[in-house]
């Protein structure tokens, strides 16, 4: 699945779902992780960090090259997925679910529609490709 | 941009291209760096090379021209071999460096780096003036050329072989065999630390037949990314790197390379470009050896492999510090995967990953010395070590100590 239709997406290829509860998830799209390929090392923020909407949040390091991770929404970080980093290979069949990286509690949940829907994202990603 | 004669080999076997020094070349394939690097170290990769520079040296003085343009004694190669050698300014930095082989008594073959081709074309072309009896040719582009590196690599070719014999028995013997009925220039050389290696030119026509042929009898296809894993975990320099320009852009001396040790031969007697520099070079490392520090302005920094301690990746231009000081920068690093070796030094099935780095340091800095790197602000711990491979019989092999 290179999209999941619950998710709203930054350019920089970070999705964010609602859920669950008032928190918000946030990963890396099945797109960049196909473009990154295999991955190497990921540095994830602890839990309590603040970010503001499109702070770094995160470095994701494939053999190639190291990206820098942005937060499509503002708010403090609850939870950190650690099994991600330590298996990055569940990053490949897993993008959308198990495979998260962090969730947030939104400091401004309205963030979230400011965001590109799939449908936009995808059509972000044939421009992309050309 | 230009495609090498594999090209549709590269989008059949589902090849990621990428530009690589205007050419569309295969970065990985479907299986990945990883799993490329892995299978290198333990079967056998085969790599299309044939993006690099290839020039053809012959006529009477093809010998005495080629002894003056580079740093190793072309002179002393005998037929059937070759060497590793450099294309030297008169600073003693480099303009390339570059594999010279003697296949047979028609001439000489150098290869060079894809990106320095036109360059270093130049470069010949105008030490050329001065001697008569030299033919300089470009076979970039008419012929194909490949790597077959890996401990099955000989048993691939043994199986393949019709006429002739594999070069033998040492690395760096060269000579003409025939593969599959299809005449082969083939030499027991690479750059990727395996010991069993080998490198051949082939005809245009002869490239996708022989390719499959070598698929077929066990080489997995191997693209660009993997090939810079192995020749970095092998601390084997790369022009742009660890050769040529700093990270400030000031030339880096050839013999701050320790592989560039091999490429200059120290009794040489005749004339070459770049030999009185590289001959105050080459006192330095005597004087280093001996302890003596006393003066460092002909090499003040010199190339170092470096295995980072911490969790974390080091890159290039990173910064490298010794006891609170920057002491100079990383010139290559990565995370680089390896097969746990077992006792007799003989790779298991199990992987393990490691984050190694060449960086360009302090002259003064020395093996065993524990350095920090400047990643994002974190200050990963990192020791200078000798070497990260060994050979180990025909496998190449981690070494953690």
């Amino acid at each position: 699945m290179m999209v999941d239709k619950q998710a709203r997406y930054l350019q920089t290829h970070e999705w964010v779902k609602k859920g669950p509860g008032k928190l918000m998830t946030i990963g890396l799209t099945a797109y960049a992780i196909e473009q990154l390929g295999d991955i190497v090392y990921m540095e994830l923020p602890q839990a309590g960090k603040t970010l503001n909407r499109g702070d770094i949040f995160g470095v994701v390091e494939s053999v190639k090259t190291a990206s820098d991770m942005y937060s499509p929404v503002g708010g403090k970080v609850v939870e950190v997925n650690i099994a991600v980093p330590d298996n990055p290979d569940m990053l490949k069949t897993q993008a959308y679910g198990d495979a998260w990286l962090i969730r947030v509690e939104p400091s401004s949940p309205a963030e979230f529609n400011l965001l590109m829907d799939a449908d936009a994202y995808e059509k972000f990603l044939q421009t992309e490709a050309h | 941009m230009k495609r090498t004669p594999f090209y549709h080999k590269h989008l059949e076997y589902g090849g990621k291209l990428v530009d690589f020094a205007g050419w569309e070349m295969p970065v990985q394939y479907p299986a990945g760096i990883i799993q490329e690097h892995l299978t290198t170290r333990k079967t056998a990769g085969l790599f299309d090379v044939s993006h690099m520079g290839r020039f053809f040296i012959r006529g009477a003085k093809a010998a005495v021209f080629l002894d003056y343009a580079l740093t190793n004694s072309a002179g002393g190669l005998e037929m059937g071999n070759s060497h590793y050698t450099i294309l030297a300014q008169p600073d003693g930095g480099a303009v390339d460096d570059a594999w010279l082989y003697r296949f047979d008594d028609k001439g000489f073959v150098l290869v060079v780096n894809a990106s320095n081709k036109e360059k270093d074309w130049k470069h010949l072309q105008s030490l050329a003036k001065s001697f008569t009896d030299v033919v300089l040719e470009d076979l970039s582009e008419t012929r194909a050329m490949l790597a077959l590196q890996g401990p099955k690599s000989e048993d691939i070719l043994n199986t393949l072989l019709t006429g002739g014999t594999l070069p033998a028995p040492k690395r760096n013997a060269a000579g003409v065999a025939f593969f599959a009925g299809r005449q082969v220039r083939i030499g027991r050389t690479g750059y990727t630390g395996e010991p069993v290696c080998f490198e051949m030119m082939m005809e245009v026509a002869d490239a996708e037949y022989l390719w499959d042929m070598l698929i077929k009898n066990g080489a997995a296809p191997v693209g660009l990314g993997a090939r810079d894993t192995l020749r970095l975990e092998a601390s084997l320099p790369l022009y742009g790197h660890e050769m040529g320009l700093d990270g400030e852009g000031k030339t880096i001396p050839i013999l701050a390379c320790p592989a560039a040790r091999f490429a200059v031969t120290e009794t040489k007697k005749t004339d070459f470009v770049g030999k009185a520099a590289i001959q105050r070079q080459l006192t330095a490392l005597e004087r280093y050896k001996k302890g003596d520090f006393s003066d460092c302005s002909d090499l003040p920094k010199r190339i170092v492999s470096l295995r980072i301690l911490d969790k974390g990746v080091v890159r290039q231009g990173a910064k490298v510090f010794y006891q609170g000081q920057c002491v100079g920068d990383v010139t290559s690093g990565t995370m680089i995967p390896c097969w746990k070796p077992d006792e007799s030094m003989r790779p298991t099935d199990q992987t393990d990953q490691r984050a190694i780095a060449m960086a360009y340091v302090d002259c003064r800095l020395t093996a065993g010395a524990e350095v920090e790197v400047d990643v994002r602000g974190r200050m990963l711990k990192a020791k200078s070590v000798r070497k990260n491979l060994r050979s180990a019989g025909r496998y190449a092999v981690a070494v953690f100590e």
